[in-house]
């Protein structure tokens, strides 16, 4: 767990706002049904203007001719001048990119899967869910992006071990504590229990999307 | 009463006797050991290739810590060391990787390596590194051409064609005497290891010197291995000058350079006149000695390597610095002033062999023989050592030799150990 009581750039629950123009790994995380997730290297706060971001990539899902379909998309510039539409901000820390960053580049798993697009591996939603678990059991996948419990978990690589149960390896973690203060961990590996978590869904990531 | 002090004396007598044969035992034993045909001194010639384990005696370790201070003050320089023909020079080389274990301290002798100069250096230089100091570097190399650069603050998409675009940039403006050809390959290779995850395994062979096919280079998009040009001259230059640990490379028979350029006695008759082949003025030796010189002066541009050199006398040193003189003068001025191998003074004798004898007990599983002898030369005896060290006038390689024999003859012999030595203690 990482002190990131200085990097907390917005926060709606607690009701922090720090006016600036911030630069580095930052997550913000919208208040909309899908608790869309924006990934940016900058973000701006003015209380006249709002929150401005450029250049940021949007995760979450959307109803397509009634069907859920996970999408991430580039922003080229954002201005959210409503601000009630994002719950936080965070800026994470320095140190613990650089654990994350290390994490990269491990020689022991040279056949990861890269998804070309991006892709839902599994949503718990009624009536729309989407479980595709078994399809990639014991396999290891790039780049995926969850929603677990009330925390975000944005990691490396995923494995869908013999249980279905997703193992993610190199995670970042963002949630809250039982005060709802925001926090900010690294952790090597997380094993998530489907049954026993609330893992609302997961998405990976398409390497051509992110190339954009 | 009388059966309890009996049982004591009983007791105490055995001990005794115990003691006694076990004392008796340990000098018949080491005559068993050695008349299996165990000879403590085996080896007269140290090579490069086969580690030894015995440290220097006392009178030469002044020499390891002048060298160390060089090494350690220094990062460029040719530091000659001078030593007679078995004086131990080879040994000096293991005695220095030992001491500069921080330090990646590699061994050529030119003597062997005079052909694919740079591909030979190579392949001994990434030996002795390993395969994860090599990762390590490749991975800080590829880090620095920007392959660490975080899309949207957090995900590294490695945009191979950027980096590498990158990577040429940095290093041609670095290396501008390059070829293309070279830095394209090189690029080519870091990249795929490090950043393709289906190209790595045969681009950690192309790493490693591996000799590749046409089939498998054009599928890491390069047209050459190692042995090609610059190439090795070029990753060579890459990895030391990247290396946190500093390299020492050691090139015994250093004045192999000076010996085929040594003027030929006329007066000798020659079947073969190669002045047929290659013209009057410059005989094979010479072109092949020449080009030995310029890829010794190239590796000296080499950033943080440290040259160690072994010659035979001063006169090859004035030699060497003459040669320096005519072709690359201002190179004269990384020449260190030269350190001295000098033979055995009559203590090192003592230690050295008592060093070896500790070191062939524990080989031999018999390490409480270390101290079991009132005599610590055991088999052999002070005044044999004396005799050994005047007629070898301390010539470390003379001295193992007349050990080997006289084990030999310890060995081999049917007559008893005092009738051999006898022969030797008499010998002045």
């Amino acid at each position: 767990m990482s002190d990131v009581n200085g990097n907390i750039l917005y926060d709606s629950v607690k009701g922090i706002k720090k006016e600036g123009e911030f630069v580095g790994s930052i997550i913000t995380r919208c208040n909309d049904d899908k608790d869309s997730i924006i990934f940016s290297d900058n973000l701006k706060i003015s209380n006249s203007e709002g929150i401005f971001i450029s250049n940021g990539f949007k995760v979450g899902f959307e109803l397509i001719y009634n069907k859920m379909s996970a999408f991430s998309r580039k922003i080229d510039e954002l201005n959210i001048k409503d601000t009630s539409s994002i719950e936080y901000s965070i800026l994470i820390p320095e140190d613990v990119m650089q654990v994350y960053d290390e994490g990269q580049f491990s020689d022991a798993f040279p056949y990861t899967l890269n998804k070309l697009n991006t892709a839902a591996l599994y949503l718990d939603e009624y009536p729309y869910g989407i479980n595709h678990l078994d399809f990639f059991k014991e396999e290891m996948l790039r780049n995926p992006v969850a929603l677990v419990g009330n925390g975000i978990l944005l990691a490396d690589r995923v494995v869908i071990d013999v249980r279905d149960d997703p193992v993610f390896y190199d995670c970042l973690i963002v949630g809250r504590d039982e005060n709802s203060n925001l926090s900010v961990s690294y952790e090597p590996i997380t094993t998530v229990k489907k049954s026993l978590t609330n893992v609302k869904w997961i998405i990976i990531l398409g390497i051509e999307e992110l190339k954009l | 009463m009388d059966n309890n002090f009996r049982h004591r004396r009983v007791k105490i007598i055995k001990i005794n006797l115990s003691n006694m044969i076990l004392y008796e035992n340990k000098r018949k034993k080491l005559i068993s050991v050695l008349k299996w045909g165990n000879n403590p001194f085996k080896k007269f010639v140290c090579t490069g290739e086969i580690r030894e384990e015995l440290g220097l005696v006392k009178s030469r370790k002044d020499l390891i810590r002048k060298i160390e201070k060089i090494v350690e003050e220094d990062k460029n320089f040719i530091l000659p060391i001078i030593g007679d023909v078995g004086g131990g020079k080879t040994h000096l080389y293991w005695a220095l990787k030992n001491s500069l274990y921080r330090y990646n301290t590699f061994y050529i002798s030119l003597e062997y390596i005079y052909k694919k100069f740079f591909y030979n250096i190579y392949s001994e230089f990434i030996e002795n590194l390993e395969l994860a100091p090599l990762k390590f570097i490749i991975n800080r190399l590829c880090d620095e051409w920007g392959a660490l650069e975080r899309k949207f603050g957090f995900f590294h998409v490695a945009d191979l064609e950027k980096i590498k675009n990158f990577a040429f940039k940095l290093l041609s403006n670095k290396y501008n005497d390059m070829e293309t050809e070279t830095l394209t390959n090189i690029i080519s290779g870091i990249v795929a290891h490090q950043l393709d995850p289906y190209k790595k395994i045969e681009a950690e062979r192309w790493l490693l010197g591996e000799l590749m096919d046409a089939k498998e280079l054009s599928s890491l998009n390069i047209s050459h291995d190692l042995r090609k040009g610059k190439n090795a001259f070029m990753m060579l230059m890459l990895l030391i000058e990247n290396s946190k640990s500093g390299t020492i490379l050691f090139i015994d028979d250093f004045e192999k350079i000076i010996s085929i350029t040594e003027p030929k006695d006329d007066s000798a008759e020659e079947i073969y006149d190669p002045s047929w082949l290659y013209g009057a003025d410059k005989s094979p030796d010479d072109i092949a000695s020449e080009k030995v010189f310029d890829k010794i002066v190239q590796l000296q541009q080499i950033e943080g390597l440290r040259i160690i050199i072994t010659l035979k006398s001063i006169d090859s040193l004035e030699e060497i610095k003459k040669k320096y003189q005519e072709q690359n003068a201002e190179l004269l001025f990384s020449i260190k002033d030269p350190l001295f191998l000098l033979d055995f003074n009559e203590e090192d004798i003592f230690e050295f062999y008592k060093e070896s004898m500790r070191y062939f007990y524990e080989n031999m599983g018999i390490s409480d023989f270390i101290n079991a002898f009132q005599n610590p030369y055991f088999p052999l005896n002070k005044r044999i050592l004396r005799n050994i060290f005047e007629n070898t006038k301390g010539n470390p390689r003379e001295i193992i030799k007349a050990l080997i024999k006289i084990f030999n003859e310890i060995i081999y012999s049917d007559e008893k150990l005092d009738a051999v030595l006898e022969n030797y203690e008499n010998i002045c």
